[in-house]
């Protein structure tokens, strides 16, 4: 056990040695554990999901995620008022209410043709809202890239699922296990895309952290998630446009090279979070590790 | 004579006045109606698709500043060959993961919200919102610049995830350990697995 923990403790200052992202302190530990599922899924879940999307009939798979998907506009009911987004939990309420009766326990989803928009809103998300910092980077056994405050989602989920009424071993491997292949089998595009890259791991992570940094920002992040490297951000690297006609240091390039260093105040008003020049020391401060 | 060198003349005016005219807004527009087409004509052929979309998108597309903003800082020790090269197997990755998988969207929407200002007049980014039946609606926002030839994409982010800065990270590391050279080989060797459009799968 001792032994244990001191391998566990030499990871930990390994991985905080090299940060190659400076949210993935444990990234040796988060690979080796990448490794294992991505193995176990290539070998198990992706072949059952394949073999899924291949042979159970459309309906059947749309009513599977529409079931699912029920299920997700109940606890947005939840996220959508803890922040205050009135209309978002009024419109999950009522596709939840529409969907489990009319829609046989949500496996219709008739709230959508009602005009009741689908909205995604999670408990990470609410922690964010309240400006609790993403936390360290987790690549969870069996489950999957979280993050540390992110993690609220399936705990969360865990300890109030609006069907533990139902005592039955029978109902939850089922309900389990079908909700792991109807997950799997929305992201199969992804496969493609993230065989293609030189590091999957590190494709995966930052995509993973982005797409947090900008839900939880409601889609209009006040600058770009920083990722990688200080001097990364600075942006030096930046020819602006590269038009045939002109050459790198043509004079309209110029304005953009110096933009990107001292206009990051300005950013949160112009909502330029398009741009790639990232903030000051003290603005990162706010988002480092915990 | 004079009268018809006057209506060449007006006729050109009008034409260039219309091709300024036309907002990033506008180009998004025209262009996701066009690539919507393209995938329900062709629906069942995703090799057709990604080079017809290809051929529609690239002119628009500034893959020099796209590639040297996924590449950071290591860019600027870069040949001017090893440039070249690092933007074709780029481009090419592009195309061959991201196009060849339109077909997936065939029933999609897309819904042009607007755009914003970005760090100057010269750029402005475009918000977008792709959605399927039932499903969750995905904001793709596509960076313009404005450059000699008009205004032209240099990045685009999916859901938030950037082409740009997602490729950052693990072309670095590919740099550091085996240079610049290396990188490309990779992106080279990737790209020939995929001539084929397997990655559609």
């Amino acid at each position: 056990m001792k032994r244990l923990l001191a391998l566990l403790g030499a990871l930990l200052l390994a991985g905080c040695a090299t940060p190659q992202n400076s949210y993935d302190p444990l990234e040796p530990m988060n690979r080796a554990v990448y490794a294992v599922n991505r193995d176990l899924d290539k070998k198990i879940l992706l072949p059952i999901t394949r073999s899924y999307v291949e042979n159970v009939p459309q309906p059947v798979q749309t009513g599977v995620k529409n079931f699912f998907g029920n299920i997700d506009d109940f606890f947005d009911v939840f996220a959508s008022a803890a922040q205050f987004k009135a209309t978002k939990a009024v419109h999950s309420f009522s596709r939840v209410l529409v969907n489990t009766t009319a829609g046989l326990g949500g496996v219709i989803d008739w709230g959508t043709d009602l005009g009741m928009q689908k909205s995604d809103e999670d408990f990470g998300q609410v922690l964010g809202f309240y400006g609790v910092p993403s936390g360290p980077y987790l690549m969870v056994p069996f489950y999957g890239p979280v993050t540390l405050r992110d993690s609220a989602e399936p705990i969360g989920r865990y300890f109030m699922g609006p069907l533990d009424f139902i005592q039955s071993a029978a109902w939850d491997v089922g309900y389990y296990s079908l909700w792991i292949v109807d997950a799997r089998s929305e992201i199969l595009p992804l496969d493609g895309l993230l065989s293609t890259q030189p590091d999957e791991y590190a494709y995966l992570r930052d995509g993973y952290l982005q797409r947090r940094w900008n839900k939880i920002h409601d889609g209009y992040p006040p600058y770009p998630l920083p990722l990688g490297e200080p001097d990364d951000a600075e942006g030096s690297f930046d020819p602006g446009p590269t038009d045939v006609a002109a050459p790198v240091s043509d004079a309209a390039s110029a304005p953009l090279a110096d933009d990107a260093s001292s206009s990051v105040s300005a950013m949160p008003e112009t909502g330029g979070g398009a741009r790639f020049s990232i903030g000051s020391e003290e603005e990162d401060g706010t988002l480092e590790v915990q | 004579m004079k009268q018809w060198l006057m209506g060449l003349v007006m006729g050109l005016m009008s034409l260039t006045a219309l091709a300024a005219v036309d907002t990033p807004e506008q180009i998004t527009r025209k262009v996701s109606d066009d690539v919507l087409a393209i995938i329900k004509q062709n629906e069942k052929d995703p090799l057709k698709v990604r080079d017809m979309v290809d051929a529609r998108v690239s002119p628009l597309a500034d893959y020099t500043r796209m590639t040297a903003l996924a590449v950071g800082r290591y860019w600027k020790s870069a040949t001017p060959e090893q440039q070249q090269a690092l933007t074709r197997e780029f481009r090419t990755m592009l195309v061959r993961t991201y196009l060849s998988a339109l077909t997936v969207y065939k029933n999609a929407q897309v819904d042009v919200k607007g755009a914003r200002p970005g760090q100057s007049d010269n750029e402005q980014s475009v918000r977008s919102e792709v959605s399927l039946p039932g499903q969750k609606v995905i904001p793709v926002d596509f960076s313009f610049q404005k450059g000699n030839s008009g205004w032209k994409v240099y990045d685009i982010s999916v859901d938030g995830i950037s082409f740009i800065v997602n490729n950052r990270n693990q072309f670095g590391a590919v740099i550091r350990k085996d240079g610049v050279d290396g990188l490309i080989k990779q992106l080279a060797d990737r790209n020939n697995a995929l001539k084929n459009g397997t990655a559609a799968k």
